[in-house]
């Protein structure tokens, strides 16, 4: 396969274990040119370790691991993939724009230190030492020396930990905007709602395998389904798990809740048994109920 | 890589305890000494000014070199900021090489600023050449010094490498007859000295200043010290470094 058409990240049966620990067992995933990729799950679910793979600083036990057509640390070298680890550093004693001037220097084909830094909003605090920035300022940072090569592809190991909400955000934002350009993004999350809304395609691991693989539309209907709600009132429970599509039943005060896979059949059974279904909702089941009942 | 190493020399200058114990303080203790030590008659062809002169530009310059990469490299390796640079096209040589050249770039003014100072206040006068040749060799001779400090980055912890540092750099000063000449040293350590690196460094110095010409045996002694203190960084840059 050449080079250019290669997929952007392939783990072909990929084992990683330390000692007794099986980090990760038995990944494959593949991920195209131009995708924007979560790997989504708990802590201890193998995500680092498989960013880690990824970035050459483990060596799979078993199976093979390709970046970009080559070997991880081969990318690395030719300066085609940007990443920020969950554990790398800064070096002290240096403003930040000499740190980003540092990371163009290394690239073979740097982007401009204006744009990098206005991409990064780090404009107004380029002359900052960098010892003294915030923790989501530190990670902006790391996100300009990321991007600062124009790699083919960016990784990101749980970018946003340290930083409060309205950080997080916009930190989602300049993300967003870098991943526009057409660069294949991985990023590891814990959090749902960062996968839901940055991914185009989220990739669920636990226990170092890929549980699930979809858009977030498709994750949230594997793991089951939507709720029909409606008060219950003095009216019967018998029946409703046997109505069209409905997996659950769960009564709470004088409100029912029906798990089901087929929301609109299920509704139009209700009606059809019932005079009245006072206060109705439909809900579509969010990613951290999906993500739950996935890696329960 | 030219970046990083301007990065690495430039970064020095925000090193607060850096610029006092490895530029000031050879200053102060050669004001000291060669006060103290002025009417002692020459030894070997050298008044005690100038003795002093290259003893301090010698403990300045070993200082440097140790203290530019030890503490850093510790610090470096807690703080993550040499996992940050394995994720980038720059190898691992690149990054160490960067270091150890930038410790040396600071054994200059530790250097010169000593040979300024017995200029301006002992009124110290050598031929050009003595000045070049005693620059120059303490220079290069940094460099066992700048590879024992890599080894010692990578053998300790952050919390523990400058306190580590810091005493084998006192401990080489003291036995190496940089704060006083080895002939005053009880016999049994006079043995030892001439064994050290850090005699063997200022050994260079002291010749030229006597009027003579490098030792072999020195030069074959400081050399035998950059092999061991390379290999030994080597291997514990391996070992922390070694994929698993």
């Amino acid at each position: 396969m050449s080079e250019s058409s290669a997929p952007a990240v392939e783990f072909r049966s990929v084992h990683k274990n330390f000692g007794q620990v099986h980090a990760v067992d038995g990944l494959d995933l593949t991920i195209g040119r131009g995708e924007t990729v979560a790997l989504l799950g708990p802590n201890g679910a193998g995500k680092t370790t498989t960013a880690n793979l990824l970035l050459g600083l483990l060596r799979p036990t078993s199976g093979r691991v390709a970046v970009l057509g080559a070997a991880p640390g081969e990318s690395i070298a030719a300066g085609r993939v940007g990443a920020m680890l969950q554990d790398g550093g800064l070096m002290p004693g240096v403003s930040v724009a000499a740190l980003a001037g540092l990371a163009r220097d290394l690239y073979p084909r740097p982007r401009a230190l204006s744009d990098l830094l206005a991409e990064a909003d780090l404009t107004p605090i380029a002359d900052r030492r960098v010892d003294r920035l915030s923790g989501g300022q530190a990670q902006r940072l790391r996100f300009a020396m990321a991007i600062a090569g124009d790699p083919d592809l960016l990784v990101l190991d749980e970018p946003t930990t340290a930083m409060d909400v309205e950080a997080r955000q916009s930190f989602w934002a300049y993300v967003r905007g870098y991943a526009a350009r057409g660069t294949t993004v991985l990023f590891a999350t814990h959090y749902l709602a960062e996968a839901d809304e940055n991914a185009d395609r989220i990739v669920v691991v636990a226990g170092g395998r890929v549980l699930i693989d979809g858009t977030p539309a498709v994750i949230k209907a594997a793991a089951g389904q939507q709720r029909v709600r409606f008060t219950l009132g003095d009216g019967d429970l018998a029946g409703l798990d046997r109505l069209p599509g409905v997996t659950a039943v769960d009564l709470r005060g004088p409100s029912v809740t029906l798990r089901t896979t087929d929301a609109e059949a299920t509704v139009r059974a209700l009606f059809l048994g019932r005079d009245r279904v006072p206060d109705i909702e439909v809900h579509g089941v969010d990613l951290e109920d999906a993500f739950l009942a996935l890696t329960r | 890589m030219f970046t990083l190493l301007r990065l690495e020399i430039r970064r020095m200058l925000t090193d607060t305890r850096f610029l006092i114990l490895m530029l000031a303080m050879p200053i102060a203790m050669y004001l000291l000494f060669s006060t103290i030590f002025e009417n002692t008659p020459p030894v070997d062809g050298m008044p005690e000014a100038v003795r002093d002169m290259i003893s301090m530009a010698a403990f300045g310059a070993i200082g440097a070199a140790l203290m530019a990469t030890a503490p850093r490299i510790a610090q470096e390796r807690t703080n993550g900021w040499l996992r940050q640079l394995r994720i980038m096209p720059v190898s691992g040589r690149q990054v160490i090489t960067a270091k150890v050249l930038a410790a040396m770039a600071w054994g200059l003014p530790a250097i010169v600023l000593v040979d300024l100072t017995a200029v301006i206040a002992h009124g110290v006068r050598l031929p050009a050449w003595q000045w070049l040749a005693i620059g120059g060799l303490l220079w290069l001779g940094t460099a066992p010094f700048a590879a024992l400090g890599t080894f010692l980055g990578y053998l300790t912890g952050g919390d523990s490498a400058f306190g580590v540092t810091y005493g084998i750099y006192l401990f080489l000063a003291a036995l190496g007859g940089l704060w006083m000449p080895v002939r005053i040293l009880p016999s049994a350590l006079q043995h030892v000295a001439v064994t050290l690196p850090s005699n063997r460094f200022a050994e260079l110095g002291w010749r030229i200043a006597g009027g003579g010409s490098p030792s072999g045996l020195g030069a074959v002694v400081l050399a035998g010290w950059l092999v061991v203190f390379v290999a030994l960084a080597g291997l514990f840059y391996r070992r922390s470094n070694a994929l698993r």
